[in-house]
C-alpha cells in the first residue's frame, strides 16, 4: 500500500501545500493578462511568477527548471524522515517540456541546456541521492504517471520511497505551441462555463513523498489506471470513452459514496471539458461534486497531476469540496455536479482523472482508509517474442539484417515505403518520431490481440529535433509563424498516440526518459508494471534522436512465460 | 485564379508534408478534409498559418475557416478577396 508522506506545492500563490490551499479558499488566482512583447507578439494570460519569486527561488548553477523542482522536493522531505540518500529512494520527475527555455534553435545558441534525464540527475544530486532518476514526460498526464510509477515500483518492493515531482516553467515555447493550436483564451479561463473559449497555461511545482509504510490515517494511492483513446494525437475522443474506461478500471470494487471529489483536467478547451462531462456521467458519477483548478493555477502541465491531486486530498481533510473558480453556467452537456461555491464533505475518497495529447488518460483514486495491503507480485518469468532494431545502418528484425540500400535518415523513408506504407501520417513526423514510429509499427502489425496491451517507451532526448524546429518557426525569416502540426511533435509521446490510433491500443502508453539508456533500471519498470497491472504482454523498449545523424530504436514484445 | 491555385497546391503539399502528392493529384474541386485529401484537424490549423504567413489573413479560429477550407478552389477565392499581401 503506498501512501503518501509529504506533498508540496509552490506557485506563484504559495511556497507550501497549506498557503496554495488557503490561497484558493480566498477565492485567489494567479492568472494574469500579459502584453506582446518581442519574442511572443501575442496578447495572453497566464500563471507566471514574478521576478522577485524567481530571484528568491534561484539555485546557484541549475536553471529555473532544475531550481523550481528542487525547492518543491526540499520543502516536501523537510516535513518527513525519507533520506533522499537512502539507496532504497528513487526521484521520479514529471515535467512535459524540462529545461526548454535554455534550448536554441540550433545547439551553438543553447543556454544551459540540458535534457530533461540531465536535469532530474543534476536534481537528485543536489538531494545528495545515488540512484538513477527517472523522467515522465508524458504529456498533461505527466503527474499521474509519474504517481502510478511510484507506486508500482513500490508495491514490488524495488525501492522503499519515491520522491515524485512535478515542475514546468512558462515559457514562450509553450506559448506560441499552443497559441499555434488556437487552444489559448486571452482571458481568465473558464471550465465547464458556456463561455468558456480556451485555457491558460501556467507554471509551478509540486512533490509528493511516496512510501510503503506510513500512518494508518495517512492518504494512500488505492487505484489508477492508464487508457489510450486510439482516437487522434491531439482531439480527446468526444464521448470521453477512454477516460471513462480508466474511471470504471480504477473504480473497480470500491464505492463510489465514499467519494467526497472528482478533481478534474478542466482544462476549459471546448472540447476537454465536454468530453470530460460525458465521462464521468458515462461512469455513473454525475453526482460527484466536481473540483477544478485551472482558472486558479493556469495549466501547468507537468505539475498539474500533482498541485490538483494534493489541493483535493488537503481540502478533503479540511471536509471542503473547494469552489470551480471561472464557472457560472453549464457549457456541457454530460451531467456533473460543479458549483462556484465552497461546500461541506464529510466523505474521505478523492478521484483524479486527467487526459494529454497522444490520446493517453489516466485516473487514480485516493483514500484515507487502509486497504488490504497489496501482494508484492511474484516476479514473472519473462521472455522475448519479437524484436525489430534500427541504426543510421540499417533494420535488423529478431536479429536479421533486412537488405535495404539506404542509410540515415533516408533509410528511414525506405523502410517505411518497403515494409508499412500504409500511413500517410509518416511524412509529418519528426526524426524520434519516425524511428520510434518505424520499430513499433514492424513489432505491431505481426501481433492480434494488441488492444489491452501496455506501451512503455524509454528515450533520453526526448523529442529535442522537433523541440529546435519549432524555435525555427516561431523565429524565421517571415517572422513569427508557430507551426501546429510540428508542436505536437514536440511531446515525445504524441507518437505513442499515432501508433495507438493506426493499431488500435486502448492500453497504456507511457514515455519515461532517463539519463542514459540503462537496460537494469527499463527491466525493474517493466516488470513492476507486469506483477502490478496482471498484464501478459508489453511492447516496449528504446527510441532516441539526438541529432539528424544519431539514432537508434530497440523495442520488443515481451510476453509472460505461461 | 488557376495560378493562385496551383500556388496554394505546392503550398498544402510542403507544409503538411503530403510527400507522395504533386500538385496535379489534388483536384481543386474535391474536399479537402473526411473522405478527399483526408486532412485533420491539426491541418486546419497548418492551413491558417498558411493564410497568415503567405497572404496576410488572419483568422482566429478553425471554425471561421470551415467554409473557406471546403476545397482548394475555395481557398483561392478567399485569398484572393482577403490577401494583404
Amino acid at each position: 500500500m503506498t501512501t503518501i508522506l509529504a506533498t508540496n506545492i509552490l506557485t506563484p500563490l504559495g511556497r507550501t501545500t497549506v498557503e496554495n490551499y488557503e490561497a484558493v479558499r480566498a477565492g485567489k488566482s494567479a492568472l494574469a493578462v500579459a502584453p506582446a512583447r518581442a519574442g511572443l507578439p501575442l496578447r495572453h494570460c497566464a500563471a507566471a511568477f514574478s521576478g522577485q519569486q524567481w530571484a528568491e527561488m534561484a539555485v546557484e548553477g541549475l536553471t529555473r527548471f532544475e531550481s523550481l523542482a528542487l525547492r518543491s522536493l526540499q520543502d516536501a522531505l523537510s516535513r518527513t524522515a525519507v533520506a533522499p540518500s537512502s539507496g532504497r529512494t528513487v526521484l521520479i520527475l514529471s515535467t512535459t517540456k524540462g529545461n526548454v527555455e535554455e534550448l536554441g534553435p540550433e545547439p551553438a545558441r543553447d543556454g544551459a541546456y540540458g535534457a530533461p534525464g540531465e536535469a532530474a540527475r543534476k536534481i537528485a544530486a543536489r538531494l545528495g541521492m545515488r540512484t538513477t532518476p527517472i523522467v515522465v514526460c508524458n504529456a498533461c498526464i505527466s503527474g499521474v504517471t509519474a504517481q502510478v510509477l511510484a507506486d508500482r515500483l513500490l508495491s514490488a518492493g524495488e525501492y522503499d520511497s519515491a520522491l515524485v515531482c512535478g515542475a514546468d516553467t512558462l515559457s514562450d515555447f509553450v506559448l506560441a505551441g499552443f497559441h499555434s493550436l488556437k487552444a489559448l483564451s486571452p482571458l481568465p479561463c473558464r471550465p465547464f462555463d458556456w463561455e468558456r473559449n480556451g485555457l491558460n497555461l501556467g507554471e509551478g511545482a509540486a512533490t509528493m513523498i511516496l512510501g510503503r509504510k506510513g500512518e494508518t490515517d495517512a492518504w494512500t494511492l488505492r487505484a489508477s489506471a492508464l487508457t489510450n483513446d486510439a482516437y487522434h494525437v491531439s482531439a480527446p475522443a468526444p464521448d470521453g470513452e477512454g477516460v471513462r474506461r480508466a474511471i470504471v478500471r480504477t473504480m473497480e470494487g470500491e464505492d463510489p459514496g465514499t467519494l467526497a471529489t472528482i478533481a478534474v483536467h478542466g482544462t476549459a478547451t471546448l472540447f476537454n471539458d465536454q468530453m470530460e462531462s460525458k465521462a464521468i456521467e458515462r461512469a455513473g458519477l454525475s453526482d460527484v461534486p466536481v473540483s477544478s483548478y485551472k482558472a486558479v493555477f493556469g495549466h501547468t502541465l507537468g505539475a498539474a497531476g500533482l498541485i490538483e491531486s494534493i489541493l483535493a486530498m488537503q481540502a478533503a481533510q479540511d471536509g471542503v469540496v473547494l469552489g470551480a473558480k471561472g464557472f457560472e453556467a453549464s457549457g456541457v452537456s454530460g451531467k456533473i455536479n460543479i458549483s462556484s461555491q465552497e461546500r461541506r464533505t464529510d466523505k474521505t475518497a478523492v478521484l483524479k482523472i486527467i487526459s494529454g495529447f497522444g490520446g493517453c488518460n489516466a485516473a487514480l483514486l485516493y483514500g484515507r482508509r487502509p486497504s488490504a495491503p497489496a501482494a508484492s507480485g511474484k516476479e514473472a518469468s519473462l521472455r522475448v517474442t519479437a524484436r525489430v532494431q534500427i541504426s543510421p545502418q540499417g533494420l535488423w528484425v529478431n536479429g536479421e539484417r533486412c537488405g535495404l540500400r539506404q542509410e540515415g535518415a533516408a533509410l528511414l523513408t525506405e523502410i517505411y515505403k518497403t515494409c508499412l506504407d500504409d500511413n500517410p501520417k509518416f511524412y509529418k513526423m519528426d526524426l524520434f518520431s519516425r524511428v520510434a514510429y518505424l520499430a513499433s509499427a514492424l513489432l505491431l502489425r505481426e501481433e492480434k490481440e494488441v488492444e489491452e496491451m501496455p506501451f512503455i517507451l524509454f528515450n533520453r532526448s526526448s523529442s529535442v529535433l522537433a523541440d529546435r524546429h519549432h524555435l525555427r518557426s516561431c523565429n524565421g525569416p517571415e517572422g513569427f509563424f508557430p507551426s501546429p502540426s510540428v508542436f505536437v511533435y514536440t511531446l515525445p509521446n504524441v507518437v505513442m498516440g499515432d501508433l495507438a490510433v493506426h493499431y488500435g491500443l486502448k492500453g497504456e502508453t507511457t514515455l519515461l526518459i532517463l539519463p542514459e539508456k540503462d537496460e537494469a533500471l527499463m527491466e525493474r519498470i517493466t516488470g513492476s508494471v507486469f506483477t502490478q497491472t496482471g498484464a501478459r504482454m508489453m511492447l516496449t523498449g528504446w527510441a532516441d534522436a539526438a541529432d539528424e545523424t544519431c539514432f537508434e530504436a530497440d523495442m520488443k514484445i515481451i510476453q509472460i512465460n505461461q | 485564379m488557376e495560378a493562385l491555385i496551383e500556388e496554394l497546391k505546392k503550398q498544402i503539399i510542403e507544409a503538411l508534408n503530403l510527400e507522395e502528392l504533386t500538385p496535379e493529384d489534388i483536384d481543386a474541386d474535391a474536399p479537402l478534409f473526411g473522405d478527399g485529401l483526408g486532412l485533420d484537424s491539426i491541418d486546419a490549423l497548418e492551413l491558417i498559418v498558411i493564410l497568415d504567413k503567405k497572404y496576410g489573413i488572419r483568422l482566429s479560429s478553425p471554425a471561421e475557416g470551415k467554409e473557406i477550407f471546403k476545397n482548394v478552389r475555395s481557398i483561392a477565392e478567399y485569398v484572393q478577396k482577403a490577401r494583404k499581401k
